[in-house]
């Protein structure tokens, strides 16, 4: 499902060049869960941007869901986003000017269908993480926790073969980063779901079937 | 709803929220109409004006003429050219849509009293003076003076004058002018203005013995229903451009129409600034929209919005932002120049002008052109930011949200 292979990305912070990501590989079948950890600024974003089609390698290939990501055209990655990948980014990217259902169903309307046909799919999953009686308010009139659990259930509404993402309980207290992580794995189960996480909590990591660590630009079991 | 327009009415909704844009929006939408407003309003003024001047030329000018080529040779070709014209007169009187001909000669000469003696454009009618020239009693028969000439001669009608033309009849003492004394018949003022050279009107038969040589014409009035450009196709067609050319209605008066049109035009070119610079305004507005929106942009692209999409969100706001506006001003000039025109609200001193008021006619083909002019503007403006948005890295989008 998620095939990584001598991955290699820079960045330039003025005259000084900054290697990120030395080769990294990963393998993931379906319906397999991977927690990647280490410490801040070692590049665990930058890989999931990559994994996720919004920056590109240096080096390397990287395939989900048997695209060649690295290989394919901007407008036919905005597709394969839509199409395939779930985001749950860590700072829950909420449109301020949409509703939390219609922040849910988002994804869907980029697909073309109608808010109607979306409506229900997107209050169920506002009530798995109890929310339901919030659809109708904007992302400033809820708390942290609550933006991050919306973002969540805009990341699984159209139900994606991969869901990617970064600190998913990060802003969230524990009951409400449990009920995050019944979610998760219901969908893993349910759909077959394949989940990369970046996180910091050992809960998650546990919950996740490898932990890998990037440190120093490479990927090493945990 | 599609995505792009539900994105684009709440962006557009959310312009009323922050100060800075909401501020900078209704300027934009203000300007905008007050753009539309002074283009309908001005083209409104000239289309009034060129309405009237065009009814006012279309009264004095035949709607067809036929201008007998030859004429004016001399005294030798004269017979010949009068049965000529008789000849063309007869076939033009014939073809289908005219209703009536009159032959015309055209010459100048001088007219005197007593010591006095005025230049004069002298017009030879034939029946009665043509319908284009003012004359009260169309019945009268004989000299036929413009009011200006007969103040400048001292004439009343009935007195006489001697009329004298610069082609001299040959006498058994030589070459000597030709010239004849008429009694005035009638004064004339014309409503056109001081400019313009009258001519002194006199019967056909008259003007040929006076004016042997003479330029000739063919004036031709045309049925009601009776299409100009067709008929003069068919004459066209159909007359040896050795014998005569003929000149429509338009022809006629090419270089006035020129000069209406390229007026209008450059009236037009002037006022359009006020639009071109409130769509200024709107790239301004957009460009902090997109500011303001730019982390979302983000995330919609992230979220999978293709940048055809993300581009076409912005050219909707642009729409949003500039529609409301350019059709507020629209309606407001027009309804104002309908109020002024309506009313007469803007005199004007009727010694000087050919309408006692500024006269306003709104056209619907210059709406759409004030209303394509305000849509290339503000299009042009909200491409740019429309480009902008498509070309917005996601990561670095997002990522400004939290620097």
């Amino acid at each position: 499902m998620i095939s990584v292979a001598g991955v290699t990305k820079a960045y330039r912070d003025g005259a000084v060049r900054r290697q990120v990501l030395r080769g990294v590989d990963l393998e993931l079948g379906p319906g397999g869960t991977v927690a990647i950890v280490g410490p801040s600024g070692s590049g665990k974003s930058t890989l999931l941007n990559i994994l996720g089609a919004l920056d590109t390698a240096d080096a390397g290939t990287v395939r989900i869901d048997g695209v060649d990501v690295s290989a394919s055209r901007p407008v036919a990655l905005a597709g394969f986003r839509n199409r395939s990948l779930g985001f749950v980014f860590q700072f829950h990217q909420l449109l301020p000017d949409f509703t939390a259902i219609e922040n849910v169903i988002m994804p869907g309307r980029i697909a073309g269908r109608s808010a109607n046909s979306l409506r229900g799919e997107g209050m169920d999953l506002l009530a798995q993480v109890g929310l339901a009686d919030r659809a109708a308010d904007f992302p400033q009139q809820l708390s942290g926790g609550e933006r991050q659990r919306v973002a969540i259930c805009r990341a699984l509404v159209l139900e994606p073969p991969v869901l990617l993402a970064d600190e998913p309980t990060g802003n969230l207290d524990a009951a409400s980063g449990e009920q995050v992580l019944e979610l998760l794995d219901g969908l893993r189960r349910r759909r077959g779901t394949t989940m990369v996480l970046v996180t910091h909590n050992p809960e998650v990591a546990r919950r996740c079937g490898s932990v890998l660590r990037l440190d120093g630009g490479r990927l090493t079991p945990a | 709803m599609g995505f792009v327009w539900h994105v684009a009415l709440r962006y557009f909704r959310s312009t009323r929220a922050d100060a800075h844009i909401r501020v900078l929006s209704s300027l934009t939408a203000g300007g905008l109409a007050v753009g539309a407003a002074a283009l309908v309003l001005a083209l409104a003024a000239l289309s009034g004006f060129q309405n009237h001047l065009l009814a006012d030329l279309s009264r004095h000018t035949p709607a067809l003429q036929l201008e007998l080529a030859g004429s004016g040779a001399g005294a030798a070709g004269d017979a010949d050219a009068e049965e000529e014209s008789a000849a063309l007169a007869a076939w033009a009187g014939a073809t289908n849509g005219v209703s009536a001909v009159q032959e015309l000669l055209y010459a100048r000469g001088w007219l005197a009293v007593g010591a006095s003696v005025e230049q004069v454009e002298v017009l030879g009618f034939e029946k009665a003076p043509p319908v284009w020239i003012p004359v009260g009693d169309r019945t009268a028969r004989g000299l036929i003076v413009p009011m200006a000439v007969a103040q400048k001669l001292g004439l009343a009608v009935g007195e006489t004058v001697r009329v004298f033309s610069p082609r001299p009849g040959l006498t058994p003492l030589g070459p000597r002018p030709r010239t004849r004394t008429l009694p005035v018949a009638g004064i004339y003022r014309s409503d056109r203005a001081d400019y313009e050279e009258l001519p002194v009107l006199l019967p056909l038969e008259e003007a040929a013995a006076l004016f042997a040589g003479g330029d000739r014409r063919l004036d031709l009035a045309l049925e009601p229903d009776a299409e100009p450009e067709q008929v003069a196709g068919f004459l066209r067609e159909t007359v040896d451009p050795a014998d005569a050319t003929v000149i429509g209605w338009r022809e006629a008066n090419r270089a006035l129409l020129f000069v209406l049109r390229l007026e209008k035009s450059l009236v037009f070119s002037a006022v359009v600034l006020i639009v071109a610079v409130a769509a200024f305004a709107l790239l301004a507005s957009l460009s902090l929209v997109l500011s303001s929106k730019r982390s979302e942009v983000g995330a919609l692209a992230a979220m999978g919005a293709p940048p055809a999409r993300l581009h076409r969100i912005f050219l909707a706001l642009g729409a949003l932002l500039s529609v409301g506006g350019a059709g507020l001003g629209g309606a407001l000039g027009a309804g104002v120049a309908a109020f002024l025109d309506r009313f007469r609200v803007i005199s004007l001193p009727p010694d000087v002008y050919i309408v006692e008021y500024v006269p306003f006619l709104v056209r619907g083909s210059d709406v759409l052109i004030v209303v394509a002019s305000t849509v290339v503007f503000t299009g042009a403006a909200s491409l740019l930011s429309a480009r902008k948005a498509s070309r917005l890295d996601p990561v670095e989008a997002m990522r400004s949200a939290r620097t």
